[in-house]
């Protein structure tokens, strides 16, 4: 019999094992719930993208528009996928078209004459902006994340649909301001007030306290193009009260129009956030800040879903392409509102699903807990086995810890992540490994007392039980599929080590335990008696 | 040989019908605990917060209580875990509150909520001047902190906040700023800045855990079709290995395990939570092996020992792996009790399935699974009336004949 390879295999098999499980600090990595941190799932609202790209749209035409010149009255949103420009210069219809045809030619548009244009944004497009959304958002959250200075964290596409985001922040013990900074949208505009009739003090003029009242000084309804934003400001009082800015709905200029941005310190030392602004950004505000000179432009911030008012100063001087936020930051917040703007905005509301913090404290106590009951059972299991089989339970000892080394070896080769219902799965494992060794034992005790030889009873026993074996196995594994499936994080991490044990069970229980019969009864020798 | 349980000869068959009615008791048990008791389901299948805190000395669980309350947050649940000596809390907001809309919302309160209800007056006041919680705080902002120890560079305040981080892991929690002293890298310097400018707060966060309640839904859901999905799984690998009928058997005395194992989490008050969803899954994958053994044993006997009827031969299949069940299931049931002794609070109720599981799929194995065989037979055997004798029949039923006709 050339058996040879047999031994060669099982040594190539622990060599590799070893090589990937050493050192094993590196080599295996320990989930949140073992070494502390933060897991967040993001939920991205692809609907409220689609909004937010037709936001975005409105701006870019009425830029257009604009920069040529020609005059019109309002965009206004209609529904979250159509929009009407009202009031265009009917003369110039040609260039009105040649406009929406380079910056929206796949949408539908339609002339409905006397200078108003319908605009509908068709169902691909929808989809394409859904997708761009995900992909987007994921990208900003991971440069904001990076930018926090997290180590090694995890930002990837989770879902079925493929619009949640799962984040792993290793050692982040106080999530609050993580989160705060990754999922704010973080879109800065700038808008032209719309001042009311009469009023003459542009630069001093500030908005009343209730909507009723704007809509009161514009005598009941506010114009088509404008929309009304609140702003939080504190009261003399302590209190805080809610302006309502009547502002231009199409931006003068978007996040997206920024360079870059960073925290500096106005004269008085008070954190403040600057910009710079990309060129053509730079050529429209020029342009505007021009137009506005000596009245009041407002920042709008979308922060937390919700669009509101930082700071409305008034223009003094033309501005190119830099420019300053004030709005009585925090250091903390400025720093955090400059991280946002410089890393893009995020085109969609995130809503949190799921949130979990572990302290690294509770996570060494779970590994301090999950060892020892996992030397424990192996304790148990062993001891019983060299009991009970003697030298063939000793055997059975051998496979079982090559097991383990296996079941090591393949977590750190396939990068697997070592949860706690990982630690249990990998004690759980060992349980029912043993349960392969414990069938062949037994089958071959059961030969033997039929008064068969010890050869033919070793072969026997692992002949008929292998069956057996693979039926078990088999049906454990049917399970870990489903956990599998239906597992998130740790018990993902729970499916896979008793899927990896299990598999590696079949070859020590089955294969080098059988080799190791094979050293005492193998080379033609007589042997008698068997130790089990 | 060391040895038990050799060529024992027990009737298991003769005593199936106590056995099932016992079983049909313990079913109708369940069900009705599951009915009357409920399920105590945990964030992850209600949404809503929970939150694990440590506190240097034995914490005042009624007067925490009371102050969540004053804070509006009356419906939280409040109690004691782990040793009395861990002098830890856990606290529960918003059991299956707040509709999607308030989702973000109901996160912040109760987060920040419990948090701010439960740090002193004069603690905040402290933040508010940039105090910092070296019991809360993460190592990027205690180094942010660190940097303005004069003298101390980046590199250094890096390593000393790592180095104070290490420590808090050892002993969960600092208790006074002197605790500080002896902590690697640190600086007479260092330490004089941190007695200005941190504080330690009156408690650690151990866990916290935010679920909405749309995730809470979908899992649940989920938990549901995954046993369903396993349970035919098993149907059907045991349905080509052996006979539709036979996989019938064992998925029913699988129910069986899940439903009486499920009644008794129950009655305990234990905590469903995923990483029980997949001990209920592993025990399904576990149980089925008992099963599977005697059914092979079944089989083999079935085709040398053409003169026995199937009671008998359920009854020698039996008996001859008798030793195999109970040492095998005995084994891995060490190891799950080790897991539920040892294994610390979270897998606790994880490992409470199996402890009880493993006992009762042995038991179903023996009194349940085959005796289903045996009632399927005499069933389909008084259906055939005349037709051939009853070993045939067995057999017929027995081996792995693709299709009867």
């Amino acid at each position: 019999m050339a058996t040879w390879w047999k031994p060669a295999v099982i040594l190539a098999v622990i060599g590799l094992a070893v090589f990937f499980v050493i050192p094993p600090e590196e080599r295996i990595h320990l989930g949140l719930d073992l070494r502390g941190g933060t897991h967040i799932v993001l939920q991205v609202d692809t609907d409220s993208a689609v909004e937010y790209e037709l936001n975005l749209t409105q701006t870019r035409l009425g830029q257009a528009l604009t920069d040529r010149r020609i005059s019109y009255a309002s965009i206004v949103p209609i529904d979250p996928t159509v929009m009407e420009i009202r009031g265009a210069d009917p003369g110039r219809a040609a260039e009105v078209r040649e406009i929406l045809d380079l910056q929206i030619g796949n949408w539908a548009i339609r002339d409905l004459g006397s200078g108003n244009w319908r605009i509908v944004m068709p169902p691909e497009v929808r989809q394409y902006i859904a997708n761009a959304a995900v992909t987007t958002t994921l990208n900003t959250v991971r440069n904001r994340v990076d930018q926090l200075g997290v180590r090694e964290p995890i930002v990837q596409k989770q879902g079925l649909l493929g619009d949640r985001i799962l984040i792993q922040l290793p050692g982040v013990e106080d999530p609050e301001r993580a989160v705060d900074v990754m999922i704010d949208q973080g879109l800065l505009e700038w808008k032209a007030v719309t001042y009311p009739p009469g009023v003459t003090d542009f630069s001093r003029w500030s908005p009343p306290t209730s909507r009723e009242g704007v809509l009161a000084m514009f005598g009941g309804a506010i114009p088509d193009d404008t929309d009304l934003y609140p702003e939080q400001v504190n009261a003399e009082d302590g209190s805080v009260i809610t302006l309502w800015w009547p502002l231009k709905r199409v931006s003068v200029v978007i996040g997206n129009d920024l360079r870059n941005a960073f925290r500096s310190e106005d004269q008085f030392g008070q954190p403040q956030v600057s910009f710079e602004l990309t060129k053509d950004a730079g050529n429209r505000f020029e342009a505007a800040t021009q137009e506005n000179l000596g009245r009041r432009m407002a920042i709008v911030l979308t922060a937390r879903n919700l669009k509101s008012v930082v700071s409305a100063p008034t223009i003094e001087d033309v501005i190119r392409d830099q420019g300053r936020i004030h709005g009585g930051f925090t250091l903390e917040r400025a720093e955090d509102l400059a991280l946002q703007l410089r890393s893009g905005a995020i085109p969609a509301k995130v809503e949190i699903l799921e949130e979990r913090t572990v302290g690294p404290s509770l996570g060494q106590d779970s590994i301090r807990a999950g060892v020892s009951a996992a030397v424990l059972g192996f304790l148990a299991v062993m001891g019983f086995m060299a009991i009970y089989y003697r030298l063939s339970g000793l055997n059975a000892v051998v496979a079982l810890g090559l097991n383990v080394l296996l079941l090591l070896g393949a977590m750190g080769y396939f990068a697997a992540t070592l949860t706690l219902p990982g630690i249990a799965g990998l004690i759980l494992t060992v349980g029912m490994a043993v349960d392969s060794n414990v069938l062949i034992f037994e089958r071959i005790r059961e030969e033997l007392r039929l008064g068969k030889t010890v050869r033919s009873a070793v072969d026997q026993g692992f002949g008929r039980a292998f069956g057996t074996i693979l039926d078990c196995n088999v049906t454990t594994l049917v399970a870990a599929f489903f956990l599998f499936s239906y597992g998130t994080g740790p018990v993902k991490g729970f499916a896979v080590t008793l899927t990896i044990g299990l598999l590696a069970s079949i070859f020590t229980a089955v294969f080098v335990s059988r080799q190791m019969f094979e050293l005492v009864l193998g080379r033609g020798r007589r042997v008698e008696s068997l130790s089990i | 040989m060391f040895q038990v349980l050799i060529d024992t000869n027990y009737d298991f068959m003769g005593t199936r019908r106590i056995a099932l009615t016992i079983s049909a008791v313990l079913v109708v048990a369940a069900i009705v605990v599951l009915f009357a008791h409920g399920l105590n389901l945990g964030i992850e299948f209600t949404g809503g917060t929970e939150i694990q805190l440590k506190f240097p000395h034995s914490p005042d669980v009624a007067g925490i209580r009371s102050a969540l309350g004053r804070a509006g947050l009356e419906n939280s649940e409040v109690t004691r875990i782990g040793n009395p000596t861990d002098n830890e809390v856990y606290i529960r907001v918003g059991r299956g509150a707040g509709d999607e809309g308030e989702n973000e919302k109901a996160r912040d309160i109760a987060v920040k909520g419990v948090l701010d209800t439960l740090r002193p007056e004069e603690f905040k006041d402290l933040e508010a001047v940039g105090v910092i919680d070296l019991n809360t705080k993460s190592q990027s902002d205690i180094a942010a902190k660190l940097l303005g120890v004069p003298g101390l560079t980046e590199a250094q305040a890096g390593e000393l906040a790592s180095n104070i981080l290490e420590r808090r892991r050892e002993i969960a929690l600092f208790t006074s700023l002197d605790e500080l002293a002896d902590i690697p890298g640190m600086t007479p310097d260092a330490l004089a800045f941190l007695r200005k400018q941190a504080t330690v707060g009156p408690f650690a966060l151990r866990s916290q855990s935010y679920i909405g309640p749309a995730i809470g839904s979908e899992l649940l859901e989920k938990a549901t079709w995954a046993i369903l999905g396993s349970l035919a799984g098993m149907l059907v690998y045991i349905w080509i290995r052996f006979q539709f009928q036979w996989g019938l058997a064992a998925v029913i005395a699988l129910a069986h395990d899940s439903v009486i194992t499920l009644g008794l989490f129950a009655l305990f008050g234990k905590e469903m939570s995923l990483p029980v969803v997949a001990a209920f899954l592993t025990l399904i994958g576990y149980s089925v092996n008992d099963t599977v053994v005697i059914f092979d044993r079944i089989r083999e006997i079935l085709r040398t020992k053409s003169t026995m009827s199937l009671t008998e031969v359920v009854n020698l299949a039996i008996n001859r792996t008798l030793s195999r069940t109970i040492i095998t299931s005995g084994l891995t049931w060490l190891v799950v009790v080790a897991v539920y002794l040892f294994g610390g609070e979270t897998l606790n109720p994880f490992a409470f399935v199996l402890v009880v599981g493993i006992v009762v799929g042995s038991y179903s194995t023996i009194y349940i699974a085959s005796p289903i065989l045996v009632f399927w037979q005499s069933l389909s055997k008084r259906r055939a009336a005349s037709s051939g004798s009853t070993g045939q029949a067995a057999r017929r039923s027995a081996k792995k004949v693709p299709s009867a006709r």
